[in-house]
């Protein structure tokens, strides 16, 4: 198991103080549909940023941003649809259980250890998941498509009984799929199951951005995984560094949308360069990478889910300081 | 807090303890948020980066994960800060250049229903039709946890500069701000400290109010009232002094001393 490998980056319980513990991990996030990304809200256009091209490319152009808050979220929501499921999710004050920005966290749950919470002056708990915004390596300009949205009746016109006509007619824009995002995820002072727990949510969340059901298509697949007591270069100085590097690569024309391989190639033949920089201590190699990603489809497999969940839910017993017969719908300890 | 003031008087010295200053340029990979002030439902950030959130990002001090009871409330700077033998100042934009971007948050709920009260999300729809009738059910009730508004944040690659005191070594990122922003460290440069005698001495650095010697007399400053404790800058002070390069600070610059 490659987990081991990591061994002196991973904290054998939780602890309540830092100890400079790093592990980080560079994901590759992909579009495989039409996806919406805003800072503001409806009617604003993509969130993108001008930022120059490549270290060494000072040209300046427009990125896309998927921003930290745009990552975090649904990955914290996926992990807590299993909670449910299981009976995971403890219950906050007012009888309500554990839920995400309602001001009632449980303070007990997995999601609580290890995402975090403020419960507005009682207390508070750090997330020890740290994400990046993650950028488009190619310009935005070549990403973004428009769509008029056409809001048909229910009698399949544009104009409703009385004839009058249809209002909903709206231009919109959306980021195109195969579009590649590239992001670097930290995790601090995490146990070999809370990074289990939260690599499963990276691997197992599948949309982002604005929520429909035909929008928002995401493929996460993690192309390094370092351990260290310092933190990997920003997710925008990989992207530059891709970017210069692909565009002096023969046969990679710079234009949507990129050959997946030269996306992975490039990306992880800059990342091999990282090891030897000041507190990144082991990186992964390309095998014990694979057997890390199936240790974690082992644990979050259908047989193996309730096991591991439950495994890891049992390591916070101690700092859950309430009494037992307060927590509800508790899993039966084993 | 008197005990611990003439402990330090005992410790004084005129000559530096650490002999060696870096000045060093932090590069903002990331928008960065703190809350300085609130003004309606905006979140602003002033263009400065505290002294003590830089000690604690760069691992001099320790803060735990988890906070309960009272320590949410009351930091304990004294006690995490004052005994180092390292010391940075305050960060400043480097030409006073900066800028801003403005973005809107939004709490969203992991509930298939929702909807937004007094800056609360609600997710107990059983307390909807109590609602209708006129009634304020707890969890309609306003909460004193902003669940939107707009953040004033300093904008991804904003630069900043500061003096790091003592011969430590730095890392390459760290993290700063409520979101945990990443930030670059590049020393500039690196520097004896030179000792001056007390004259009278412009300094073109930002300081905190709180680290700042007491044997010094204060001509003139501007000030940054930001919390936990306000930033000085362009002071004209009269004391001893060290130089560090171009720049000249106050002797004797120690966390959380007034
Ligand atoms: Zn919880």
């Amino acid at each position: 198991m490659s987990i081991e490998k990591l061994s002196s980056f991973l904290a054998s319980t939780y602890e309540n103080f830092p100890k400079g513990r790093t592990i980080s991990l560079v994901v590759l996030r992909t579009t495989q549909s039409e996806t919406i990304f805003r800072t503001e809200g409806s009617g604003e256009p993509m969130s993108s940023e001008f930022v120059q091209a490549g270290l060494e490319n000072t040209e300046i152009i427009p990125r896309l941003v998927m921003t930290k808050r745009k990552q975090i979220a649904p990955e914290r929501r996926k992990g807590r649809e299993f909670l449910r499921q299981y009976n995971l999710l403890y219950n906050a004050k007012g009888d309500t259980i554990c839920s995400l920005n309602t001001n009632a966290p449980c303070e007990m749950c997995i999601d609580c250890f290890l995402y975090g919470f403020a419960a507005g002056g009682e207390g508070a708990q750090k997330s020890r998941v740290w994400t990046e915004d993650a950028f488009s390596i190619l310009p935005s300009t070549e990403l973004i498509g428009d769509r008029t949205i056409n809001a048909l009746y229910e009698n399949g016109t544009m104009r409703d009984e009385t004839g009058k006509a249809s209002t909903a007619l709206n231009t919109s824009e959306y980021i195109k799929p195969s579009v590649h995002f590239l992001d670097i995820v930290t995790l601090k002072d995490v146990t070999a199951d809370e990074l289990r727990y939260a690599v499963g949510n990276i691997l197992l969340t599948t949309r982002y951005g604005a929520v429909s059901s035909r929008v928002g298509r995401m493929d996460n697949e993690i192309l390094g995984v370092f351990g260290g007591f310092a933190e990997l270069p920003s997710s925008l100085e990989l992207v530059q560094q891709v970017f210069d590097l692909l565009s002096k690569t023969d046969n990679v024309t710079l234009e949507h949308p990129l050959q997946k391989d030269s996306v992975v190639n490039a990306v992880k033949s800059i990342i091999n360069q990282w090891t030897n920089k000041r507190g990144i201590s082991v990186q992964l190699n390309e095998e014990e990478l694979n057997n890390l990603v199936a240790d974690i489809d082992t644990n979050w497999s259908m047989e193996k889910q309730e096991e591991f969940l439950a495994r890891l839910n049992k390591t916070y017993e101690s700092y859950r300081q309430i009494p037992a017969e307060n927590t509800s719908k508790k899993s039966k300890g084993k | 807090m008197s005990h611990l003031k003439s402990d330090l008087a005992e410790k004084k010295v005129t000559f530096p303890t650490c002999k060696k200053a870096q000045i060093i340029e932090l590069w903002c990979a990331e928008p960065v948020f703190f809350a300085s002030r609130e003004l309606s439902d905006t979140y602003y950030t002033e263009g400065v980066i505290g002294n003590y959130a830089l000690a604690y990002a760069l691992g001099w001090a320790y803060s735990p994960y988890r906070l309960t009871g009272t320590a949410t409330t009351k930091p304990t700077y004294i006690e995490d800060l004052s005994d180092l033998d390292c010391y940075i100042l305050p960060a400043w934009a480097i030409d006073n250049h900066i800028s801003y971007r403005f973005e809107r948050f939004n709490a969203l709920s992991d509930a298939y229903w929702f909807a937004m009260s007094n800056n609360r999300v609600v997710i107990n729809r059983e307390d909807l039709p109590l609602k209708r009738t006129g009634k304020k059910p707890s969890s309609y009730r306003p909460s004193n946890f902003p669940q939107t508004g707009r953040l004033k944040m300093i904008e991804r690659g904003n630069l900043f500069e500061t003096i790091v005191f003592g011969e430590v070594e730095l890392p390459e990122y760290i993290r700063v701000g409520k979101f945990k922003s990443k930030v670059k460290i590049t020393v500039k440069k690196e520097s004896l400290i030179e000792y001056l005698p007390t004259a009278k001495y412009p300094c073109k650095t930002y300081l905190n109010s709180a680290d700042l010697p007491e044997n010094i007399s204060y001509f003139s400053f501007d000030i940054l009232a930001i919390p936990p404790v306000s930033i000085l800058k362009n002071l004209q002070f009269e004391g001893e002094a060290w130089r560090i390069d171009d720049f000249i600070v106050p002797a004797n610059l120690k966390f959380c001393q007034s």
